[in-house]
Formats: C-alpha cells, sequence, structure tokens
C-alpha cells in the first residue's frame, strides 16, 4: 500500500503545529506540503517542518490525496469546498463551520465529490474516553441519569476573538468537543438547550463565560462549562471532564489528569506536564486509515453540524433567555 | 446562661446537643421529640430531661432557647409556638418548606422580638468563611464563574423523610440549600435560576441536581447536588474571576485519610477524609446565635437571608419542573 499524501491547508490553527508534527512522525503518510494565505506564516511553518511551502491552495490539493483544514472557523467552508471539488479527502478543525448552512454546504460538497469529511475530535480517540464509554456500554454504572461536563481554558485571543472570522468566542470553541462525547456516549441527539452566556473575564465584545443545560432525546440531562475561565497562572491549558451519573454508580473522568507537576524556580509557577497519550496522533492515523483503506471516517461531518448546532441554541437561548428546542429552525 | 431546649432528637438535635454542651454561656435542659425512646437516649446523654410534648416543654419557665431540628415541613410549627411563647429560637435549615411559612415565621418573630436565627452553618465553615474573606479581599478580581459540588450516598433518618419529596424538598432544598446562602452571601442576590433534576422522575431514594444561577452581579453560578456519590461526602467548589481563581475539594483539603483494611461489615472500607478543626462549625454557629441573645446583637443570618435561600431553591425546583427558567425574587 502505497503512503497516503497529506497536505496542510493554512496554519491559522494552533493546532496545525500539532497536526503537523503527528504528520512527520507516520510512516503511512508522505507529508507533501502546505499553504496558507498568510504566507509569513506559511513560510515559518514549513521551515520548521522542514516541508515544501505550496504557492497557494489549487497547488497544493493537485498534490495529495486528503488534507487537514487548521483555518480560521468562517474559511472552513471555502477551502472544505475547494478540496472536495479537487476530489481530495477532508479532515477539518473543530468547530465544522459557524453556521448551519455552512456545515451542510459542506457535507454536500464532499457528499457530491464522493471524499470523506472528518471533523477532528481527538477526544473521542482519548484512552480514558475510550474505556469509559466501554465501563457505560457495559453497563457498570446502570443506566445514565446526568452528566456535567467541563471543557475550560484560557483565551487564545487573536482571530478566535473577532467574531467575523471565529463565529463566536468561548461557546463555540469549547462547546463541540463535549457534546460530541455527550452524543457518542449516549447516542442519542440534544433536543434542547438553555444557556448563560456573557463576557465577565475581559470586558470585551466576545463571549468568554458559557453554562450550558442540554437535554438529550433519551431524557439525560447534562452541563457544559465552556469558560475561558483558566487565569494566565492555571498549571495547565485547561481541561475536558465529565462527571457521569447512573442508577447504579458514577464514573469520573478528568481527561487531561495524566500529569506530572512541576514546580520551577525559572518561571516561579507551577506547571503540570502531561505524559498521557497523543489523541491528536490517533485521531489522524484514524483518517489516514480510513483514506488508505476507502473506507468511511469514523467521525463525520453530520458529527461536526450536530456539535455545532448545540453551540448555535447556546447563543439563541442566552439571547431570548428560554431554552431553545433542536434542531435549529433554519 | 441560656437554658435550651431541643426539638428534634435526629442527627442534628444531637449535634446541636453536644455543642451547647461545651459552652460557658448555654446549657442543654431539655430535649423533645415524638419518639419517646429516641428523646429519652438524646436527653440522658446531654444530662436534661426528655419530653415528648411540646406544650408540656413550653410550660417550663426557666427555657430561654428553642433549638428546633425537626423534618423541615414541622420547622414553622414549632417556630411558631415558641416565638409567641416568648423563647428566643433557632432553626435548621431549609427554614421551611414554603414560602408562606417562611413569611409567617419571619412576622411572628418581629412581634415577638427576641432573637431569630435560620442555621445556615455553612457559614462557620473555616473554608466557606476562608473564601469569601478571599474573595472580598479581591482574590479572583471580579467573580464571573462559580462552580459548587456537594453530595455524597443516600441519607437515612426518621420515616426515610428524606426520601418523601413533599417533606425534604429532596437535594435541591435539602442539601444544596447550604450553597445557595453561601452564594448569596458572597455574590449578592440571584436574579434567575435553571435547574435539572431527577424530582419528576420518582425514582426510590435517587436524587441528583444540576443548577444554573444567575446572580445580578453578572455573576453564572453551577451547583451540582447529589445523594448518588457512592465515594463518599463530597464538598467542591471554585471560583474565576478576571484576576484569579480559587478552588477547594473536601477530597485533597484534609490533613488525615482514614483507610481501614476491614469494616465492621467485613468489606474493604471507603478511605474517609477528615479534616478536624479546634472548634467545630456548628458549635461556632450556636456560639454565635447563644452570643448574639446575651448582648442583644441581631445574628449574621437573618429571617430573610433564611427565606431568599429557600426561595432559590424553589425556583430551582420549579425550573426542574416546568423546564423553564424562573426569575427571582418569586415573592417581595
Amino acid at each position: 500500500m502505497s503512503a497516503v499524501k497529506i497536505g496542510i491547508m493554512s496554519f491559522a490553527h494552533l493546532h496545525a503545529y500539532s497536526y503537523a508534527d503527528c504528520l512527520t512522525r507516520m510512516e503511512e503518510v508522505k507529508f507533501v506540503g502546505i499553504a496558507d494565505d498568510n504566507l509569513e506564516r506559511g513560510r515559518k511553518a514549513a521551515e520548521q517542518f522542514g516541508i515544501a511551502l505550496f504557492p497557494n491552495y489549487h497547488a497544493l490539493l493537485d498534490a495529495v490525496d486528503a488534507v487537514i483544514i487548521t483555518a480560521e472557523n468562517a474559511r472552513h467552508v471555502d477551502l472544505t469546498i475547494a478540496a472536495a471539488e479537487a476530489g481530495k479527502h477532508v479532515l477539518c478543525e473543530k468547530p465544522l463551520a459557524t453556521t448551519i448552512r455552512d456545515a451542510q454546504a459542506m457535507i454536500d460538497a464532499c457528499k457530491t465529490h464522493k471524499v470523506s469529511l472528518m471533523t477532528a475530535f481527538p477526544c473521542r480517540f482519548s484512552p480514558a474516553m475510550v474505556k469509559l464509554k466501554e465501563h457505560v456500554d457495559a453497563g457498570d454504572i446502570g443506566n445514565v441519569l446526568a452528566i456535567k461536563g467541563t471543557n475550560r481554558g484560557k483565551c487564545p485571543g487573536g482571530w478566535f476573538v473577532d467574531l467575523e472570522k471565529s463565529g463566536g468566542g468561548a461557546v463555540i470553541d469549547h462547546t463541540v468537543h463535549v457534546v460530541d462525547l455527550m452524543r457518542w456516549l449516549l447516542r442519542s441527539e440534544p433536543a434542547e438547550v438553555y444557556a448563560e452566556i456573557s463576557n465577565l473575564m475581559h470586558h470585551a465584545a466576545y463571549d468568554d463565560v458559557g453554562l450550558l443545560t442540554i437535554t438529550f432525546d433519551n431524557g439525560v440531562f447534562a452541563t457544559l462549562d465552556t469558560s475561558w475561565s483558566r487565569p494566565e497562572s492555571y498549571p495547565t491549558w485547561g481541561d475536558v471532564t465529565m462527571d457521569i451519573t447512573g442508577t447504579n454508580g458514577m464514573i469520573f473522568m478528568d481527561m487531561f489528569a495524566q500529569n506530572i507537576v512541576q514546580y520551577s524556580d525559572e518561571t516561579m509557577r507551577t506547571q503540570w506536564s502531561n505524559w498521557g497519550s497523543n489523541i491528536d496522533y490517533a485521531m489522524i492515523a484514524d483518517f489516514v486509515s480510513s483514506v488508505a483503506n476507502n473506507v468511511p471516517v469514523s467521525v463525520t461531518g453530520e458529527d461536526g453540524l450536530r456539535a455545532l448546532e448545540v453551540a448555535l441554541a447556546a447563543y439563541k437561548s442566552s439571547e431570548i433567555g428560554e431554552p431553545v428546542k433542536l434542531p435549529l429552525e433554519q | 446562661m441560656q437554658h435550651v431546649a431541643i426539638v428534634g432528637a435526629g442527627g442534628m438535635g444531637g449535634v446541636h446537643g453536644r455543642a451547647y454542651r461545651e459552652m460557658l454561656n448555654a446549657q442543654p435542659v431539655a430535649v423533645m421529640d415524638i419518639r419517646r425512646e429516641v428523646a429519652e437516649f438524646v436527653a440522658k446523654s446531654l444530662d436534661a430531661e426528655a419530653y415528648t410534648d411540646f406544650d408540656r416543654l413550653l410550660e417550663r419557665k426557666d427555657i430561654d432557647v428553642i433549638d428546633v431540628c425537626t423534618p423541615t415541613p414541622w420547622h414553622k410549627e414549632y417556630v411558631v409556638r415558641a416565638l409567641r411563647a416568648g423563647k428566643h429560637v433557632i432553626t435548621e435549615k431549609p427554614m421551611a418548606r414554603t414560602l408562606e411559612d417562611c413569611k409567617e415565621m419571619i412576622q411572628e418573630a418581629e412581634k415577638a422580638g427576641v432573637t431569630f436565627m435560620v442555621a445556615h452553618v455553612l457559614r462557620f465553615f473555616p473554608e466557606f468563611a476562608k473564601a469569601k474573606e478571599l474573595i472580598d479581599a479581591g482574590a479572583v478580581g471580579r467573580p464571573a464563574v462559580v462552580r459548587t459540588t456537594r453530595g455524597g450516598r443516600y441519607p437515612s433518618a426518621w420515616s426515610d423523610w428524606f426520601g418523601n419529596f413533599e417533606w425534604s424538598g429532596g437535594v435541591m432544598l435539602d442539601l444544596i440549600i447550604h450553597d445557595f446562602d453561601w452564594l448569596r452571601w458572597t455574590f449578592g442576590e440571584a436574579e434567575r435560576v435553571f435547574a435539572k433534576g431527577l424530582v419528576d422522575r420518582r425514582i426510590e431514594h435517587t436524587d441528583y441536581a444540576l443548577v444554573t444561577i444567575r446572580f445580578k452581579s453578572g455573576v453564572i453560578a453551577h451547583v451540582e447536588g447529589t445523594w448518588l456519590n457512592p465515594t463518599g461526602f463530597t464538598v467542591k467548589f471554585e471560583v474565576a474571576g478576571d484576576r484569579g481563581l480559587i478552588e477547594f475539594s473536601n477530597k485533597t483539603s484534609a490533613p488525615l485519610i482514614v483507610a481501614q483494611t476491614k469494616t465492621d461489615e467485613e468489606k474493604p472500607g471507603v478511605p474517609i477524609p477528615e479534616s478536624p478543626t479546634l472548634k467545630n462549625p456548628y458549635f461556632q454557629e450556636l456560639q454565635h446565635f447563644i452570643d448574639c441573645i446575651e448582648t442583644g446583637t441581631k445574628p449574621m443570618i437573618t429571617p430573610e437571608d433564611g427565606m431568599r435561600a429557600v426561595e432559590i431553591a424553589l425556583a430551582a425546583i420549579e425550573s426542574a419542573n416546568t423546564g423553564k427558567p424562573v426569575s427571582l425574587p418569586m415573592t417581595n
């Protein structure tokens, strides 16, 4: 089997650097190169990873089997459609898009051109999450009644707080990962969303705190804290947690708890150094394998759309002060 | 010296009785319970007299203070009768099962002109008092997102009254009212409440709730209450603000952990964290109440505070029932 030829479109999202690092270490991959509409950023990234910088996205698309898209959220749609029209498979950074219409257009384009569209939800590949799902599926805590989730972090700044490019602040950034995990775990769709959303940390126009309550079709209720509420001095970037209450017990998951605590006189800070598995690597390996074997991807564009829809419903709920039913009316 | 009669000799009645025993300016002299043997057992342990009849208790002129530790629905009856008899009164939380009962108690206390306090003991737990002190001193800057967790296994009690929702109000009224009072004390008045719980499922010995509160100050609070946590009683809080964050967990902030190889049931025991302090919070709370009586000062917890905490809990229950956010105040 020949190596899958992959390129990266745009280094706007910081995850591009982690994905590029993974690609350079995969034997089953030929990391062909990158393209970036920000030429300076592209030049530096190409230099950092020792790979080719293509002059534009179309030149890159001509040279690959598949692409990873790590542009600003609002630009996912154009790049994904371009890739689909060129007949290339797509692994797209989350959130899939900033509107349902864009997300649907991406799904439709990939379907029309018979290429795969995978949403980058690496948390599904976390060994802790996989094990958690095994426990729940085995009935170890009985029937799930409720889930208390968090995906908190620090404000990333840059285009993440430029609403034209990001589509929203903390809520669109941090709703989708855990909602995807909840849907996957419960095998049920979100039916209703209530949210309290504000900017209370950074005193600016974007949202930086969000507290969602989500009710699923099967009656399970969940809350999700999406806030960029970790101070700069916090020992790590943030967290992904789920405390699951069942009829016969509980499971507590703190996905990134595999840390060594580091006290440094150099930085005068305490830091948590994570020694857990590289879930980005596992996710990309899964994408590459599906491309190589010509089988459907495990996390779809539809999954990305459903998670996005919860974030958009949360904004709507916060605006009208009432719970919002899903699916959203277009 | 204040002579105290304890009404309701369940778990909390015993705790209060032992606290008064340690005080220099108070003494438990009577214990009343509708169960004679329970009243006698607790009274004996406190060198006090046992009663099963409240009227007979009130006939004793030497009693200054009535401490009501009955299940929630009976608070009002005993509080009002004690106030009318001119006694100083303290009642366990929650103040009452309904806002109407709370209002009636407040009116009666005003008429009686005695000292009346609702026992929101969390304000005397050093970790919660310290957290408020830090927040007031600006440790987190402007508070933004607050998260609290409270709960453990299902509580057992007389007549399984916690399991009777009409009596106890479940975790939202009985358990996380502690956090509601602390949040109000620390962050001011609540504006609206949204909650989900298991109230409508009516699964026996099962209750769990997730409550979101928006405060007038803008602060958003998330409150978890559980009677389904098998890892032992858990208390956590976190306050994130625009300049910092504080967090606490009783699982890690404990100077002692006791883990038995075998328990009485010949089963491995759950490790139990212990956090001893020189004076326990119940003692501090009741000492404050007794000192207020003796010095004629107002208790730090007003009857209005007791009612507002009940109001948040009832709003949460209503929200869980209707699926809608509930605006506060529900009453003026």
